[in-house]
C-alpha cells in the first residue's frame, strides 16, 4: 500500500480507522460469546503481550449485551500507531518517534463545523430515563477496581470563567467511574486543566458543563493526552499533528465536540459534592487508593446508530496505555530540550508515562549530560513524571535497550549519579515517600571528556549502515525460507 | 442468587442499577453499595465480589469513611 499517508490523513472517525486496521490485518472481531468478567480482561491482556503487533479487538457477542459492540486495543501496538501515522507495519519505534517530532509547526489546523442535525454523533439522542449501563457494555477492567470504569474518555469542557473562548476549551483524557445509572466521578489533580476548571467553578459557584466523547478520531487520544499550552486548542493541535481536517459540532449542552464520535455523554458538575472513587488499576501497574472525587450528573447522551464503545486495558505494562501515549510523551520533551540544547538527539520516555526516561545527547563538555538532565526535570512533563533519567551519548540509540545497557555497563561510574531527594512526584507512583513526593535519580552513562583523566575508550567500530541492514534482512529471509 | 451484601464493606442494602438480558432472560445484575459506592455484577468471579473470599487488602471500612481523602480542596 503506497497510499498509506493519504489513507491516514483521510481518517475522520474510529470507524474509518478500524477499517484501515482491518485491511492491514490489525483488527479482529471477537464473535464467540464472552462474559464481561473476566473474559474481556483476559482477551485484552493476552493481546497486549505483543506490543509490536497486537490487533485491535472488536467484541460483538458479550453475554448480556446483545447487539452491543466494544473495541479495545485500538492504539494497542506500534503497528497500529504506525498505520495511524501513515507508515507501514514494522516501522521502528525510533522512526515513529522522529515522524511525530518532525511534525511540529509543519501544518495548519483544519477545523470545520458541521450543523448538529447533520452530525453522525447525534443520530440517536437520549434525554430521559438515562441509564449509562443501557448504552455502554462496561466491564471491570482490573479485578479490584471499585466499579465499572470508562478508561478512554476524551472530556471536553469550556473554561467556566471564560466560556466563549475557543482556545480555552479543554480536551483531556480522564478516568470516569460510573456511579449509578446517570452519574459518574471524574479523577483529576489540581494541575490538570479539568482540575483547575472544577476548582474555579466551585470557588465562583458557576455551572461547569462537560461533554464526554467516546470512540473518537484516533488522533485525538494520541495528541490530546499530554499537556500542551493551556491556551492552545487540543482540536487544532491534533488536526495540525495529523495533517488532516477535524470535524466539530456542538453537543446539546453547547460544547464543541467531534462530529464523528461514537458516543457523547453530556453532564454537569455537582458543585462541592464528592463521592468515593477507586481503586483503579493505573499505569504504574498498581492500584490507586480510594478517594472522594467530584461527581457529575448526566443530562443527555447522543450516539451514532449501533455505536462502538471504545475502552482500554490499563494496568501492569505493557498495555495499550504505553503505546497510546509513549511517543507523544517523548516528543514534547525532545522539542523542549532542543530549544535550550540542540545537542539532544533523541528522548525515549516510553516507560510508565516517563517515570523512566532515556535521553541521548552530544556531550559539549565534561558533565554536560547532567546539566541537560536537570533541564529535562523542568519541562512541563518532567516536573511531575521524569523520575529516573538515564543519559547516554549520541552514538547510543535510546530506543534500543541493548545499547543502553552497553552504555550503563561501560560508561557509568557508581558516583556518576545524582539523587534529588523530596521532589514532586505523581501521586500514583507506588515508590513515592508519600503520595505526591519522592526522589529523582539521574544516571550519567555518557563517555568521559577532558578534564576527566580517563577520556573515551578506544572503541571497536563494527560495520553499520544500509549494507549491514540489508544483510541482516537477507539472513532473516534465508532463515524463514529454510522453514518453508 | 443475588446477594445485596457488599463484597467490599459488608454493608447491606445494595441497589440494582441494571440487568443484562439474553433472549429475554436475565443473565446478570449490576448492584451498587450506597455506603462505599462499590459496584459489581453478580456473575463476576467470587474472589472479586464475595465478602467471604475477597482480599482484605481492598476492603473499605464502612465505619470510617472519613479516612478517605477528598480531592481538589480549595
Ligand atoms: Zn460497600
Amino acid at each position: 500500500m503506497n497510499d498509506l499517508p493519504n489513507r491516514a490523513r483521510s481518517i475522520s472517525s474510529l470507524r474509518d480507522f478500524l477499517e484501515l486496521l482491518e485491511d492491514s490485518g490489525q483488527a479482529i472481531t471477537w464473535s464467540d460469546p464472552v462474559m464481561p468478567e473476566p473474559g474481556v480482561r483476559n482477551i485484552a491482556v493476552a493481546a497486549s503481550r505483543d506490543a509490536n503487533g497486537a490487533p485491535a479487538i472488536v467484541f460483538d457477542n458479550i453475554t448480556g449485551y446483545p447487539g452491543k459492540r466494544l473495541a479495545v486495543g485500538v492504539h494497542g501496538s506500534w503497528d497500529n500507531i504506525a498505520l495511524l501515522l501513515g507508515r507501514p507495519k514494522g516501522t521502528t519505534i525510533r522512526e515513529l518517534f522522529f515522524e511525530i517530532a518532525g511534525r511540529w509547526g509543519d501544518q495548519e489546523a483544519q477545523i470545520s463545523f458541521v450543523p448538529e442535525a447533520q452530525a453522525p454523533v447525534h443520530e440517536c439522542r437520549i434525554e430521559q430515563d438515562i441509564n449509562l449501563y443501557d448504552v455502554l457494555p462496561v466491564y471491570r477492567i482490573n479485578e479490584y477496581d471499585g466499579g465499572f470504569y470508562i478508561g478512554k474518555a476524551s472530556v471536553a469542557s469550556r473554561d467556566p470563567l471564560d466560556p466563549d473562548n475557543f482556545g480555552k476549551q479543554n480536551v483531556g483524557i480522564y478516568r470516569l467511574q460510573i456511579q449509578g445509572p446517570d452519574s459518574f466521578t471524574l479523577m483529576t489533580i489540581p494541575s490538570h486543566d479539568m482540575g483547575r476548571q472544577i476548582m474555579a467553578a466551585e470557588r465562583e459557584g458557576v455551572l461547569l458543563k462537560i461533554a464526554v466523547m467516546l470512540g473518537n478520531h484516533p488522533g485525538l487520544a494520541v495528541f490530546a493526552a499530554t499537556p500542551i499550552g493551556y491556551e492552545e486548542s487540543e482540536y487544532s493541535y491534533a488536526s495540525a499533528m495529523m495533517g488532516a481536517p477535524i470535524r466539530l459540532t456542538k453537543s446539546g449542552n453547547g460544547i464543541d465536540i467531534l462530529a464523528d464520535s461514537e458516543i457523547v455523554i453530556e453532564a454537569e458538575l455537582q458543585l462541592g459534592e464528592r463521592e468515593l472513587e477507586g481503586p483503579f488499576g493505573e499505569f504504574p501497574g498498581s492500584y490507586s487508593g480510594v478517594r472522594k472525587a467530584p461527581i457529575f450528573k448526566v443530562t443527555a447522551v447522543s450516539h451514532r446508530r449501533d455505536p462502538i464503545f471504545e475502552n482500554i486495558y490499563i494496568g501492569r505494562g505493557w498495555t495499550e496505555h504505553d503505546t497510546l501515549i509513549g511517543l507523544h510523551t517523548s516528543a514534547p520533551i525532545y522539542a523542549q530540550l532542543r530549544q535550550s540544547f540542540p545537542e539532544v538527539t533523541a528522548v525515549n520516555a516510553l516507560y510508565q508515562h516517563g517515570l523512566t526516561g532515556i535521553i541521548s545527547v552530544k556531550n559539549r563538555m565534561a558533565g554536560f549530560a547532567k546539566t541537560v538532565a536537570l533541564r529535562a526535570l523542568s519541562t512541563p512533563h518532567g516536573v511531575m513524571y521524569l523520575k529516573n533519567l538515564i543519559m547516554v551519548d549520541a552514538d547510543v540509540d535510546p530506543f534500543d535497550l541493548n545499547q543502553v545497557m552497553w552504555a550503563l555497563s561501560t560508561r557509568t561510574r557508581a558516583d556518576d549519579i545524582i539523587v534529588l531527594p523530596n521532589m514532586p512526584a505523581v501521586p500514583i507512583d507506588p515508590s513515592a515517600v508519600v503520595p505526591g513526593k519522592g526522589h529523582r535519580l539521574i544516571i550519567d552513562a555518557t563517555s568521559y571528556l577532558p578534564p576527566d583523566p580517563v577520556g573515551e575508550a578506544h572503541l571497536v567500530t563494527p560495520p553499520t549502515g544500509d549494507e549491514i541492514d540489508a544483510l541482516s534482512k537477507r539472513i532473516r529471509e534465508m532463515q524463514l525460507g529454510a522453514l518453508s | 442468587m443475588t446477594t445485596t451484601i457488599c463484597g467490599r464493606c459488608k454493608s447491606s442494602g445494595a441497589v440494582t442499577d441494571h440487568q443484562g438480558r439474553q433472549d429475554g432472560a436475565v443473565v446478570w445484575t449490576i448492584l451498587r453499595c450506597p455506603t462505599c459506592n462499590f459496584s459489581w455484577r453478580d456473575s463476576e468471579p467470587a474472589r472479586a465480589i464475595d465478602p467471604a473470599v475477597r482480599s482484605a487488602d481492598f476492603a473499605v471500612d464502612a465505619g470510617d469513611l472519613q479516612r478517605y481523602p477528598k480531592i481538589l480542596q480549595q
